[in-house]
């Protein structure tokens, strides 16, 4: 993985340490970072790398989940790479959904953030009916009540109808809209990155709009020099965070087409069709094989992501 | 969104004019409606007779019943007050575990030198990235030979070991964020790394730990794939879990005893967000001031 | 010394994992005088299986049952999880189509000893027992009766001038029937039926009439091309008469009650299944009444067939299986058991015990039972067993009938289209 260590800790500081000792402080912050890292160790090499090596083993398998695996080599991955017309089919529809619902997400989280770190009444409360959906998580009622919005005699067609007495279509279950009102959801339930915004926007020091103040900036100005780059840490993760969630999405398609992916495959996130391989048809090998290159295929928008952030994402440090 | 003032004194928003205020505060409230639609539908939903809830979609109810309220609450053999607790403690302990373990990790990754470092923290992203459905099965076997399945222990242990990446991947970009003279002053006092993490990075931190805090109490009580794996024993159910016993599509259910407990069950992950907010806001006068 | 327990957890995990192969053996640690119950089902469903286990204790009173109960769709995973870790539950409800992919892989035991002996079940009559075999062997206890049933509100059909659906109809005459009822339709958006041309069970009704099936004996596919464009073809009529709901208000349908256009508010009738009849009426405010499934003409066979609304089985490891078998014959040859259950699974297989838990019944259980009885002289046989895949293909047929209605392919594509995508499926292990 792609990751800048002099982003991270300054160089030049360990070079201006005095020779005399070096070693022995060398020695000292090794024991002291992988004490603060032991929990973390003993999670990673105890609980998750274990399943994880499990599950790369089993890709190269056939198992049915009730009877022992089989060793079949590649050939799931062949099949992937060749013969599975609903591998094709679930990548478009979860990269048509990552490229829509993160971008819009952000801007969104990023735009609503912005807007209640300025003094105004009742922010308190705002900011805890905006987070409202965020909390219903993956409830069952949120199945029934998007259908209720986006039915053809839904809320939405009905507003649609009295306010430019246009009929519109059964979203939610026409296969050419179906994913919109997925995005629709996803960029409904934003108020995860905007809380981490906020907590980002919250740490600039106040102290740097004073200066500017001083110095006669206007605020544009100020929003430019001093938001935005202070900010960029911020956006760098909550970017790079969902991206990867929504590259897993599951539980929104699951729980609005009742795990079918339909009409027609037009809500088929790659994880959805993944878990009917390993739950609904029985083929655990095969869905371990999709997992893995669904890995690949993060870790490559990961790197990029982390070689883009020398360009863009400032540091403090 | 030009005012991007980090203080909420009500001096510096008080620059703005008349107009734009009602303008902002009506554009919130036209907002907040769209947010608050789901729950005023799920709250009616709880009221109104069953034979109205799918084929209607009316907000207001025929005529109003609390019965799904009582129903929910005793209809299953244990009583939802137990699923209330079992939920809490959980959610709870697993919060304080994200805090710590992460926030240990993450002080590493954020402000200590050491070899390997990179590699770690690759190996540490990685983990987000398997979908968790193909280590499930793993996992079960796993804590099934460590003696956990069917006690809570598969849900908050693994907090405390710092699994969930998400946290310190949240908290390494924070830390990095906090000025590195104030380490170094403490560093050439004589402080040790340890004093380091626990008297300047977390006090400075408050308003990313209190989000972290709000992540893991929320995610947790939502989560139900988790407990419906561990969690055997009806005693031992967690909220999701009850709320998905009175549904099952095949056949008969109770709708409006679900949408009553769903109501419920949404009111102790509210006030938690409300409560931990404050510290979001709080955060602010200890990180600007010292530069 | 905690990283010393910790690697040999890691190992042990690790090797538990990659030894995957003592896999299927059901639950190792289960004592007789302890069992394990799992099933799928609501809140209804769980009161009256714990009332059953409780009366059951005064039986048995050494015997302990701990019951377990998840959601439909919560249901396949965690029964997975727990097979796949050897920790299954000692009982296990078990569904029709799922019974074949696990009795196949042995994760459940056959029954046979237990016949005459633990399981009285003789007079289930021959079919409701055979319909829990698998390759010759019984895998599963009839736990109700249950076949493919039309569901109506009578009342709708009528105010519009039309005749209902009603047995013996052919489908001619309920495509008929229905063009009529919806060029009157009582409010906009309203039709005389829902689009069952992507459900299995009606496809597969309409094929037993026609003398072919979903699968031959030796599994592989027991219908053509033409025969699936004809099935298509004969809704795409309906479709464009106006008979049925439009592609875009059947796909909203999700195969379950709170999702169907009946229940929705948007037809007038459904294509379900008998056991589900109860359910259906808490949901709808119209009375609805059942019937069976339009017929191609007169003389044709009804196609329908009694199957298992679910089943019991006993998971192959059980250390308890005699205990186990026990308390499932509690279940559907005890009236104490019976009359606990009562139809909320499906009509009781066995003829003496239906007989006296009936007039118990309030009146929608009744018509389901009556349903049950008046076809029960028209069915035919149980058809051939499933071949492994079969679960893939009910998919590929709603996705086809759905490509179909929504015009990106004409019923004779999806025909092809249909045959071609089930035998890749057919074929892939």
């Amino acid at each position: 993985m792609a990751f800048r260590s002099d982003t991270l800790v300054e160089e030049s500081r360990a070079a201006a340490l005095p020779r005399k000792g070096a070693m022995r402080r060398i020695f000292d912050r090794n024991i002291h970072a992988y004490v603060f890292l032991l929990p973390w160790l003993i999670g990673f090499f105890g609980l998750t790398l274990g399943p994880a090596l499990a599950s790369l083993y089993l890709s190269f398998t056939n198992y049915d989940l009730l009877q022992s695996p089989d060793w079949v080599g590649a050939a799931n991955y062949v099949r992937i790479a060749t013969a599975d017309p609903k591998f094709a089919a679930s990548m478009k529809v979860t990269f048509l959904y990552v490229l829509l619902s993160v971008p819009l997400k952000l801007a969104f989280a990023l735009l609503i953030a912005m807007a209640f770190n300025r003094g105004i009444k009742g922010l308190t409360l705002y900011r805890a009916i905006f987070y409202l959906p965020s909390l219903l998580g993956s409830s069952v009622a949120i199945a029934v009540l998007w259908r209720q919005l986006f039915a053809s005699d839904g809320l939405v067609n009905m507003a649609l109808w009295q306010l430019f007495g246009y009929e519109g279509p059964s979203w939610i279950s026409n296969p050419n809209y179906s994913l919109y009102t997925l995005v629709i959801l996803s960029i409904w339930q934003f108020g995860s990155p905007m809380i981490i915004f906020l907590a980002g926007l919250r740490q600039i020091p106040a102290d740097m709009y004073e200066a500017a103040e001083i110095d006669g900036a206007s605020k544009q100005r100020q929003f430019f020099r001093i938001t935005l780059p202070l900010l960029t840490p911020v956006i760098f993760f909550n970017a790079v965070i969902q991206t990867i969630e929504a590259f897993k999405a599951f539980t929104p398609a699951f729980i609005i087409s009742e795990g079918t992916g339909g009409p027609i495959n037009s809500t088929l996130f790659y994880t959805l069709y993944l878990y009917q391989e390993a739950f609904g048809f029985f083929r655990m090998g095969y869905a371990s094989a999709l997992a893995w290159v669904l890995v690949v295929i993060i870790s490559l928008f990961t790197a990029f992501s982390f070689l883009s952030a020398r360009y863009w994402v400032h540091y403090d440090d | 969104m030009t005012d991007a003032v980090t203080s909420s004194r009500p001096s510096l928003g008080g620059q703005r004019s008349p107009i734009r205020s009602v303008l902002l505060h009506g554009a919130l409230i036209l907002f907040s409606l769209a947010m608050l639609y789901p729950i005023l539908w799920m709250i009616s939903g709880s009221l109104r007779p069953q034979e109205e809830l799918f084929g209607s979609s009316s907000l207001i109810p025929s005529s109003v019943d609390l019965g799904g309220y009582i129903r929910g609450w005793t209809g299953l053999r244990v009583s939802f007050g137990q699923f209330f607790w079992n939920s809490l403690f959980i959610a709870v302990l697993a919060t304080i575990g994200n805090v710590v373990g992460c926030s240990l990790a993450a002080f590493a990754f954020a402000r200590l030198r050491f070899g390997g470092r990179n590699f770690w923290f690759a190996l540490m992203l990685g983990t987000l990235m398997l979908p968790y459905h193909v280590v499930l099965i793993p996992q079960y076997i796993l804590f099934l030979e460590l003696g956990w399945v069917n006690t809570s222990l598969p849900l908050i242990v693994p907090k405390y070991l710092a699994t969930d990446a998400f946290f310190i991947f949240l908290m390494v970009q924070f830390f990095r964020g906090i000025p590195r003279e104030l380490d170094e002053a403490a560093v050439m006092d004589g402080c040790s790394p340890f004093r380091i993490y626990w008297k300047i990075m977390l006090p400075l931190s408050l308003p990313v730990l209190a989000t972290a805090a709000i992540f893991s109490f929320i995610w947790t009580w939502d989560d139900f794939f988790g407990p419906l794996i561990y969690l055997n024993d009806i005693n031992t159910y967690t909220v999701q879990l009850g709320l998905r016993s009175f549904v099952d599509s095949t056949g008969s259910s109770d709708w409006t005893a679900l949408f009553a407990m769903s109501n419920l069950s949404l009111v102790p992950v509210f006030l938690f967000f409300l409560f931990f907010q404050r510290l979001l806001i709080e955060g602010i006068a200890t990180t600007g001031m010292k530069r | 010394m905690s990283m010393m327990l910790h690697r040999r957890s890691v190992l042990s995990g690790g090797l538990a994992a990659l030894s995957l192969a003592t896999l299927g053996g059901g639950s190792a640690l289960a004592q007789a005088a302890r069992l394990r119950m799992l099933w799928w089902g609501s809140q209804e469903r769980a009161d009256r299986t714990n009332k059953a286990i409780a009366a059951y204790k005064e039986v048995k009173p050494d015997l302990t049952i701990d019951g377990e109960f998840a959601g439909w769709s919560d249901y396949w995973p965690r029964l997975a999880t727990q097979v796949a870790g050897r920790n299954a539950p000692d009982l296990i409800q078990m569904d029709y189509r799922y019974i074949f992919e696990y009795a196949r892989r042995g994760a459940i035991a056959p029954l046979d000893d237990h016949l005459g002996k633990g399981l009285q079940i003789e007079d289930f009559g021959q079919m409701n027992i055979d319909s829990g075999r698998v390759d010759g062997k019984l895998y599963g206890i009839n736990l109700g009766v249950n076949s493919s049933a039309v569901f109506f509100d009578a009342a709708a059909w009528e105010k519009s001038g039309a005749t209902p659906p009603a047995m013996g109809q052919t489908w001619e005459e309920f495509a008929e029937n229905a063009t009529k009822m919806s060029e009157n339709k009582p409010k906009p958006g309203y039709f005389a039926t829902a689009d069952s041309s992507g459900l299995e069970p009606s496809f597969e009704n309409w094929l037993r009439q026609n003398k072919k099936s979903l699968y031959t004996p030796d599994g592989g596919l027991g219908y053509e091309p033409k025969d699936a464009a004809d099935w298509f073809t004969m809704w795409s009529k309906m479709r464009e008469a106006g008979a049925c709901v439009p592609a875009d208000v059947q796909a909203l349908d999700q195969l379950n009650i709170e999702t169907n256009p009946l229940t929705m508010g948007k037809a007038a009738t459904a294509f379900a299944h008998s056991n589900q009849f109860v359910g259906y009426q808490a949901l709808n405010k119209a009375k609805l009444s059942v019937t069976s499934y339009p017929k191609i003409s007169k003389d044709a066979p009804s196609g329908h067939y009694l199957k298992p609304s679910m089943l019991m089985s006993v998971a192959s490891g059980s250390q308890g299986i005699e205990a186990a078998v026990g308390f499932i014959n509690f279940l559907v040859a005890d009236p104490k058991g019976i009359d606990i259950l009562g139809v909320e699974r499906g009509v009781p297989a066995s003829a003496s015990m239906r007989d006296q838990l009936t007039p118990k019944l309030d009146e929608v259980s009744q018509s389901m039972v009556k349903f049950i009885a008046d076809i029960t002289p028209e069915v035919g046989d149980l058809p051939p067993a499933p071949p492994p895949g079969a679960g893939e293909l009910a998919f590929v047929l709603t996705r086809t009938s759905q490509e179909v209605a929504f015009g990106k392919l004409t019923p004779a594509e999806g025909g092809e289209r249909l045959v071609k995508e089930a035998e890749t499926v057919l074929k892939r292990k």
